[in-house]
């Protein structure tokens, strides 16, 4: 009850001070009314009213004074004397415009990127899954020796047939699942949509703990339907999207693929399956050719457990690695019976991102880090600069009587503003900026394709992190505050005839917070020039990827994906190959039109290669390469050159010689030393073909990485009814025929889905997103940390320039040149550049090695990115020193002997 | 403006006014010329206590929570502030009587009385 009356008692003081005041005279002049009655009768009727009255106000002396001292003490002046420094420094900031607004966008631009980096950190890498429990979830893969003796392969999907033997015999699991994942046009209408889904058996929702939000999962005898039990689980959003949120979507029919599905049930919002983007959910055994769920070689599928309680990992991993003896011994290497396969368990959590991106991310974390290093001692700068600069204020201010907590206390309060100002400013940067890491598509960006199986990882829940927020705030506004407060502390010392004197007896002092100026100068410098080096080595990699020729020009090429649509049947899709490469070439503005089953930069299925005039290969040798289906004007479509040999033509087809054309590499490769013209070879089945030619290499995986062996098939030759790409070289921009590509496949085709329209162009940059987005996120960054260090550096040159007004003053007088000055102060400037750059670089030179796996075709010394850094850095002081030093150099002798 | 003070006054002993307040408060709400009295009266007028130092301890104990004030009708129909002493005054109060006492003792000790 106490403290209650307390805190009422002081909000009433402190909200109403003037009622509180009236009160307090009130209650003066009652007492003092009492008083003049009371000294009244004791004199008995001697006394006048009047001066009654008057000998009780002389008893109580100063009335002002004691109504002062009550108001001091019920708190009223300390918010009287706070809200008159705020007014002081808002007037103080208004005087010194550009002070401010460099402190406010510096710590704007350290918090806000921090944030915003951190807030993407957190969403990739350290949020929990959002799975029930998902520590104890597991990812298990079958493992395989890798050919020629390499390493062991720990990421191969299962088999149906496999992970059944599997699942009888575990008792370290509470519930297992297997998935897989693939594209889909689903449509309600007419109008298709091309969504992410994933085929799963009755244990996924189970495993996973998720609950529909609506209707129900999938039953366990849906698992063994073969070909029947089309049910669907829609992702809320797609219920969203097809269904606008309608109840009675449950029971309705979908079409996914040409085949009527059922409705079931809708997940709940944020659930977008272990691939992380699915919109839908159907059982395994419904999918077509019931994708080899009875093949124990048909590896598909990928198995997520959940550990049984009380079973620990290490446990649960010998279980696994026994069962996979098990699953081999029933299951031996059907070609090559000395492999032997093998069974691995990893956290489902360590999955979500490959070694790469991890590494990605957690540099491009440690130079926000060193931009925000960066920002803070700029801010101190700043802070010290300002605060050396009042020194002389300060000290008239405690010589006329001022109290050293109340300048303290000012001084404190203009801090905070700044500070405040700057942390709110940084949130629309932080803002900003996790909404550009979202764009981004932190999938592409960081070659999500690499990883094995499963991209948990769900982008789309990057949003800005609070706790980031604060972190990045109170380390940047303490730093304010502290380096604000410090010289505070220091001007406000007794000794205050020293400040008051003019320069002379004062310099001792302005070197000691000159030099410590010099220091923050040097660390921003140093700091700068880290990143420089570690953006500059990215961006010359990034550059010598760009410059790798793909093996095709992708120039004026328009690339789309269609399906087969159940209207064309195996046998007749050959006439839809000729009606539509004819019916599109057509169109205004088309120079050629080809198709292929798989766009290049996207690592495309690989298969054995076997060679009938050889004998088998050894255990684990067996060749593989990428298998290719095109049609006879692929080639010449997208520039693929002819080495030698022949091309396809349209007379290569079913029932004739079969041929293929091989890549140089897989020439090269395959027969070396010898010409593979008209060589045998049978890929991806028993049927012998003949290569027909030779054909330039092109990069369908990564573009730093070796080209690999291709084979091209002809579709006429074996006609392949699902993935097809058509590629459409154009006269004109290929993004203007979109639409009548479009129509003129509907017309030909009318049930044929049609997606994924855009320039090859778009691929080709999809393909080198991951390290184009790392490199410019680190350029950025990078030239932060130049465009802040040149701000440091420029506040301590002209800080000195201002110092030294007096000496200049005299040089100039004694005859210096107005070049000699600026030299003098461009010098000064150069020396801090000099001493930066230096242990800059040696720093660089260290913490670079750490990006060499990142870098293609360059090495983390790179001289010519060494020489460019000191280049910049060279530049950026000059740039930096110029202004303060064109300033001193026009300085009239004659005042500046006369002194500030 | 600090120190202001006058030198010919009898102040009473820092904090002692405090307790003294409190302890006039314990028996029932007053007011604070009543208090003023009371004080004199209770110390056959040796103890005088100043409106200047007065209003401000009242303030203080305010603050701290040791009384509370109602605004009232005095004897003479005036509106006058009726201070009543609160559960943690109450407290307050013997602990500073109890470390007075001790103290007395310590004085009478150094004097030699006892």
């Amino acid at each position: 009850m106490s403290l209650l009356d307390v805190l009422r008692y002081r909000w009433r003081a402190l909200s109403r001070p003037n009622v509180h005041e009236e009160e307090v005279a009130e209650e003066l002049d009652f007492h003092l009314e009492l008083e003049a009655m009371q000294r009244a009768h004791a004199a008995h009727g001697t006394l006048s009213p009047e001066d009654a009255r008057y000998a009780a106000r002389r008893r109580l002396g100063n009335a002002t004074y004691y109504r002062e001292e009550t108001r001091r003490i019920s708190g009223i002046t300390f918010l009287d004397t706070v809200q008159q420094d705020v007014r002081f420094a808002l007037r103080s900031f208004r005087r010194t415009p550009t002070f401010t607004a460099i402190a406010i966008v510096t710590l704007a631009v350290g918090i806000g990127a921090n944030t915003a980096m951190f807030s993407a950190i957190d969403a990739l890498l350290l949020q929990p899954l959002q799975f029930r429990e998902p520590d104890r979830l597991m990812s298990i893969s079958l493992t395989r020796p890798g050919p020629h003796g390499g390493p062991i392969r720990d990421d191969i999907p299962w088999s149906s047939p496999k992970f059944e033997l599997f699942r009888a015999a575990q008792d370290v699991f509470a519930d297992e699942t297997l998935w897989m994942g693939s594209q889909f046009t689903v449509r309600v209408t007419d109008e298709a949509v091309r969504v992410f889904g994933e085929f799963v058996d009755s244990h996924y929702l189970p495993t996973l703990g998720i609950q529909p939000a609506m209707g129900r999962g999938f039953f366990e005898a849906e698992d063994h339907d073969l070909g029947g039990a089309r049910v669907a689980v829609l992702s809320h959003r797609l219920w969203e999207d097809l269904f606008s949120a309608d109840s009675t979507a449950l029971g309705r029919t979908i079409d996914v693929d040409g085949m009527p599905y059922t409705v079931v049930g809708v997940a709940p919002p944020t659930f977008r399956g272990l691939s992380g983007q699915a919109a839908l959910w159907m059982p395994m055994a419904s999918s077509p050719s019931g994708w080899g769920l009875t093949n124990p070689t048909a590896h598909n599928y990928f198995a997520v457990a959940r550990l049984a309680p009380a079973v620990s990992i290490p446990r649960a991993m010998a279980v696994v690695a026994a069962l996979g003896t098990r699953v081999d011994a029933t299951f031996p290497d059907p070609k090559v019976a000395s492999v032997h396969w093998g069974a691995a368990m990893h956290p489902l959590d360590s999955a979500r991102l490959d070694g790469r991106a991890r590494q990605i991310l957690v540099i491009l974390f440690a130079a926000v880090g060193l931009v925000l290093l960066i920002a803070c001692a700029n801010v101190a700068n700043l802070f010290l600069v300002r605060a050396s600069g009042r020194r002389r204020e300060i000290s008239v201010r405690l010589a006329i009587g001022a109290g050293r907590w109340r300048l303290v206390r000012q001084l404190l309060i203009e801090s905070v503003l700044l500070s405040l100002a700057g942390g709110v400013a940084s949130l629309v940067v932080a803002w900003g900026g996790t909404r550009l890491i979202s764009d981004l598509h932190p999938a592409s960006a960081l070659r999500m394709h690499d990883v094995a199986g499963v991209e948990i990882l769900n982008y789309t829940t990057i949003h800005l992190n609070v706790a980031a927020f604060v972190f990045a705030a109170i380390v940047a506004i303490a730093t304010g505050i502290l380096f604000g407060l410090v010289p505070a502390l220091q001007a406000t010392n007794p000794s205050l005839s020293e400040s008051l004197k003019d320069d002379g007896a004062a310099r001792t002092i302005r070197i000691r917070g000159l030099t410590s100026r010099n220091v923050l100068t040097v660390v921003e410098i140093a700091l700068a020039v880290v990143l420089l080096a570690g953006s500059g080595l990215m961006l010359r990699s990034l550059g010598r990827l760009l410059a790798v020729h793909p093996g095709f020009d992708a120039d004026h090429v328009l690339v789309l994906r269609t399906n087969r649509a159940p209207l064309w049947s195996r046998d007749s899709i050959s006439r839809f190959y000729d009606v539509a490469i004819e019916r599109v070439s057509r169109i205004p503005g088309v120079t050629g039109v080809g198709m292929a089953d798989c766009p290049p930069l996207v690592e495309c299925t690989g298969m054995p290669v076997v060679f009938p005039d050889r004998p088998p290969a050894p255990p684990g040798a067996e060749a593989m390469a990428g298998v290719h289906w095109i049609t006879p004007g692929w080639p010449t479509v997208v520039h693929v050159p002819l080495v030698r040999g022949r091309m396809f033509t349209r007379d290569d087809v079913v029932g004739r010689r079969r041929v293929v054309l091989v890549s140089e590499t897989a020439a090269r490769t395959f027969w070396p030393n010898q010409d593979a013209i008209g060589r045998p070879v049978s890929v991806g089945g028993p049927d012998t073909a003949y290569v027909a030619g030779i054909v330039g290499d092109v990069s369908y995986g990564p573009l730093d990485a070796a080209p690999r062996p291709d084979v091209y098939v002809s579709y006429y030759q074996a006609p392949l009814s699902f993935r097809m790409m058509l590629f459409v070289r154009t006269r004109v921009d290929p993004s203007s025929l979109a639409n009548a590509v479009r129509v003129a496949l509907r017309e030909v085709a009318p049930g044929f889905p049609v997606y994924d329209v855009r320039p090859l162009d778009d691929h080709v940059r999809d393909a080198t997103d991951y390290a184009r987005v790392s490199a410019q996120v680190l350029a950025l960054f990078a030239a932060l940390a130049l465009a802040l260090a040149m701000i440091g550096t420029y506040g301590v040159i002209a800080f000195a320039v201002s110092q030294r007004t007096r000496e200049i003053g005299v040089r100039i007088a004694l005859g210096a040149t107005s070049a000699d000055v600026v030299r003098l102060v461009v010098g000064q400037g150069l020396a801090l550049g000099a001493a930066g750059g230096a242990i800059g670089l040696t720093a660089a030179i260290a913490l670079t090695r750490s990006l060499r796996s990142l870098l293609y075709g360059i090495e983390p010394t790179d001289t010519v990115t060494l020489v460019g850094i000191v280049a910049i850095l060279v530049l950026a002081v000059i740039v930096a020193s110029w202004m303060p030093a064109r300033r001193a150099a026009g300085v009239p002798a004659m005042h500046a002997l006369r002194g500030s | 403006m600090a120190g202001a003070r006058d030198p010919e006054r009898s102040d009473l002993l820092k904090g002692t006014l405090d307790m003294l307040v409190l302890q006039t408060l314990t028996v029932r709400p007053l007011h604070g010329y009543a208090i003023a009295q009371q004080i004199e009266a209770l110390s056959n007028e040796v103890l005088r206590v100043e409106q200047g130092s007065l209003y401000p301890a009242l303030e203080r104990l305010q603050k701290k929570g040791w009384v509370t004030s109602k605004w009232g009708e005095s004897p003479t129909g005036r509106r006058a502030r009726y201070y009543t002493i609160t559960a943690a005054g109450r407290r307050q109060l013997g602990d500073q009587i109890s470390s007075f006492d001790a103290m007395l003792v310590a004085i009478n000790g150094v004097l030699r009385r006892t």
